[in-house]
């Protein structure tokens, strides 16, 4: 199977974003705006390469103080006892139960981690004009917004906690600012997910991508 | 090759204005990203506080992650870790404190812990009763920064407060303890710095620091005592129930004032010993230099017992130091005997010189011109003693002199020692007195009314008088016993409850009366059971899915 086949904006076309109509470009350099429903049209997202770019910069900064910073302050009896993601983690290898350690290990710093690794892989093949392995890195593009929305689960999970557990004066949960960078993280790699124009992928032709 | 479309057909997109070239705003995100992270890793950086290792004997409840450092009262940092040090002969505690306290940390400055204790003001929240021991520090003088620290066995002494420490000598230590506070009026004034085994075990020397400016009261005069428990005394003043503070009721603590009788203002010494009275009455009670003893035979002694108040026209102005029978050896009748403690200091007002002069040269004076003063009283100015009833629920009974001008004479022998005071002998009680007044009084009206010339009138008047007359005589012998039987019957019930509120008083405030037992048993119930909260938490945070699941088998 060629992925060289033809594509519509080899013969110039442009396909509605919204309503998936098919159009000729109203100009050389400005696709204009669709007949049917009025949505400004492009051949490929604007600024596509350059929107992933910075999304991806941005979750990887945030990533870094993520891990860092406390995620939960437990108040117990008097003592406060911040916990990071990756000290949770050691916590629940050290005291026996491994299957959960794995859990958060992978949903919590592998899942955003491999995320921010994959965006960067696809943007370097798109810049790279990689041949071959265009359907595999659609998948992997396909995986990375599948699996984005799911990462909340551990924001959702500390929002709950903190909600629950106010047993002042016993004991309390306090969100710490690494809970902030997470969701941060989460949800740039998210927007930048989407902001990549998988039609990008195939592009291979430097005219094709120069439009992007 | 797919089919050939007919692009022609295809709509034509409508015109749109040119892009703009250039950097995409959507570089703003990374930049405020890295700017909030950059700022948060200075701030950390900027607070980050100093780690300081600290070799102990022994760390008992330091743990890690929940053992904190604490300078008057605030946490200046947390143990990061504990470990063996020194070939295990050591616990080494490592802390991270916070960088406010930088300053703190150098040569001299020294750290012991402390263990938790029930203070008013620290019981702010249930979390800092169970929270467990901290790590107390006296910061030191020197400028020289220092990381490395060995700590006290025991808390040193304060220095850094303005303040004086006195030494205070006890029979036993009582439920004092370290940290034990300090009352001066029921202000908080110091607290139990330590305590040791007097030199040759004979007692218990407590170390005591008063802070300024409740030092400058503490002249050699000061009476210190025990103010742990709660203080009820019943006796012939009635019920008195005495407490400082519900700390001091919980964790014992000393209070200290000036008697009445104090002379001197001039502040002690530091490190000047004092003696610790077990209770406020005792510390109180005058050193009486010059206690004169005297012999009284009453009628009875009931309701007299040893202490009971001596009052002089009122005033207390000594006491009874003993109670017994003696024979008579004319009649071989058992008589009762009361020594009584006669202190004349007591009763010299201090505010007029003039009169405190003449007051205390007869005080102080030879014994002939001293006794010449007493012989005054009784032989010219009819002083007499009288057994009287203070209480009237008790029972308990005092000794009041006061002036009789119209008292029989009596013959006292000047030259016992000690003197044979005379006492009159009512034969009824004080109650009983004051009725007998009343009828003599009315008997002298009668008489003056029998002299009066209206013959006629007086004959009947006198027939309805005399009438009057043995009805009050029948008062006097009938009534007047069934009343006395009445008021009998009412002290025995009295006496009942006097001793079952002695009992009562033994049982909750003796030293190890079964009271304070149980109170001390439901304090450390208190303590287990907090602790079993504590390893339950322990527990919860270790497994908690124990929550949902319930606790499986280890
Ligand atoms: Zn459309």
């Amino acid at each position: 199977m060629s992925t060289t086949s033809l594509t519509a904006a080899r013969l110039g076309l442009v396909a509605c974003d919204t309503c998936g109509l098919l159009s000729r470009p109203a100009g050389p350099g400005a696709a204009g705006f669709c007949r049917r429903c009025g949505s400004k049209l492009h051949g490929r997202h604007p600024n596509s390469l350059q929107n992933t770019w910075a999304l991806a910069v941005a979750a990887a900064v945030c990533f870094l103080p993520a891990n860092a910073l406390p995620v939960m302050v437990t108040n117990a009896f008097g003592s406060s006892t911040p916990d990071t993601i990756l000290g949770g983690v050691v916590f629940l290898y050290t005291s026996g139960s491994w299957p959960l350690a794995l859990i958060v290990l992978v949903a919590s710093f592998m899942i955003p981690l491999g995320k921010l690794i994959a965006l960067a892989w696809l943007l370097i093949s798109i810049h790279r004009r990689t041949h071959g392995g265009e359907r595999q890195r659609m998948r992997l593009h396909r995986a990375v917004r599948a699996v984005g929305p799911w990462s909340m689960l551990d924001v959702f999970v500390a929002t709950f906690t903190v909600a629950l557990v106010q047993l002042d004066p016993l004991m309390s949960v306090e969100p710490g600012l690494g809970v902030l960078f997470f969701a941060s993280v989460v949800v740039l790699t998210m927007l930048a997910a989407e902001s990549l124009d998988p039609r990008l992928l195939w592009d291979l032709d430097p005219a094709d991508i120069k439009r992007a | 090759m797919p089919d050939p479309i007919a692009i022609d057909a295809l709509p034509q997109a409508s015109l749109d204005p040119p892009r703009r070239r250039g950097p995409s705003f959507i570089w703003f995100i990374p930049i405020l990203a890295a700017a909030v992270a950059i700022g948060i890793a200075v701030q950390r950086v900027m607070t980050e506080g100093p780690t300081v290792t600290i070799l102990f004997k022994q760390a008992s409840g330091v743990q890690a992650g929940k053992t904190f450092v604490k300078y008057k009262d605030v946490d200046i940092g947390q143990v990061t870790a504990v470990e063996l040090a020194d070939g295990f002969s050591k616990v080494k505690v490592t802390a991270k404190m916070d960088r406010s306290a930088a300053g703190l940390f150098v040569e001299d400055t020294r750290f012991w812990i402390v263990e938790p204790r029930i203070t008013l003001s620290g019981v702010t929240g249930l979390g800092t009763l169970i929270s467990g021991n901290f790590i107390g520090l006296q910061p030191g003088k020197s400028t020289k920064d220092e990381r490395a620290f060995v700590g006290l066995d025991t808390p040193p002494p304060i220095t850094d407060q303005p303040g004086k420490r006195f030494v205070l000598q006890a029979a036993d230590l009582g439920s004092l303890g370290t940290g034990a506070p300090l009352y001066f009026r029921r202000l908080k004034a110091g607290e139990v710095l330590s305590y040791a085994l007097a030199a040759g075990g004979s007692g218990i020397d407590v170390t005591v620091f008063v802070n300024a400016p409740y030092d400058q009261y503490v002249t050699s005069e000061t009476r210190f005592w025990d103010a742990s428990g709660i203080d009820v005394s019943l006796n012939a003043e009635g019920l008195a129930v005495r407490t400082q503070s519900l700390v001091s009721v919980l964790a014992g603590g000393v209070a200290f004032d000036l008697p009445s009788f104090a002379s001197t203002e001039s502040p002690a010494d530091e490190g000047a010993t004092f003696t610790l009275y077990k209770d406020q009455t005792s510390a109180m009670k005058q050193p009486d230099p010059v206690a004169r003893r005297f012999i009284l035979y009453t009628d009875s002694m009931q309701g007299l017992s040893v202490g009971s108040p001596v009052k002089l026209l009122g005033v207390t102005a000594g006491e009874i130091a003993g109670v017994d029978l003696t024979l008579d050896p004319e009649t071989r009748a058992f008589r009762p005997r009361v020594l009584i403690s006669f202190f004349p200091e007591r009763l010299i007002a201090r505010f007029i010189p003039e009169q405190t002069a003449l007051a205390e040269a007869i005080a102080q004076g030879d014994e002939a011109e001293r006794l010449a003063l007493i012989r005054h009283q009784f032989d010219d100015l009819g002083l007499r003693a009288q057994v009287r009833t203070g209480n009237l629920l008790t029972g308990e009974r005092y000794i009041a002199f006061d002036y009789d001008p119209k008292a029989p004479k009596v013959t006292i022998d000047w030259n016992q020692d000690p003197l044979v005071l005379p006492v009159t002998q009512t034969g009824l009680d004080d109650l009983e007195s004051k009725v007998t007044g009343i009828l003599e009084q009315v008997r002298a009206i009668l008489a003056t009314v029998e002299k009066m010339p209206l013959e006629g009138i007086a004959v009947d008047l006198d027939g309805a008088i005399k009438k009057i007359d043995r009805l009050l005589a029948g008062i006097d012998t009938k009534t007047l016993p069934e009343l006395d039987q009445a008021l009998g019957a009412m002290r025995r019930a009295m006496t009942t409850a006097d001793r079952v509120l002695e009992g009562t008083n033994q049982t909750l405030l003796g030293t190890d009366a079964p009271g304070q037992q149980e109170f001390r048993d439901a304090m450390q119930e208190i303590v287990r059971a907090a602790r079993s909260v504590r390893v339950l938490a322990d527990y919860l945070e270790r497994n908690p899915s124990a929550l949902i699941r319930g606790k499986g088998k280890e």
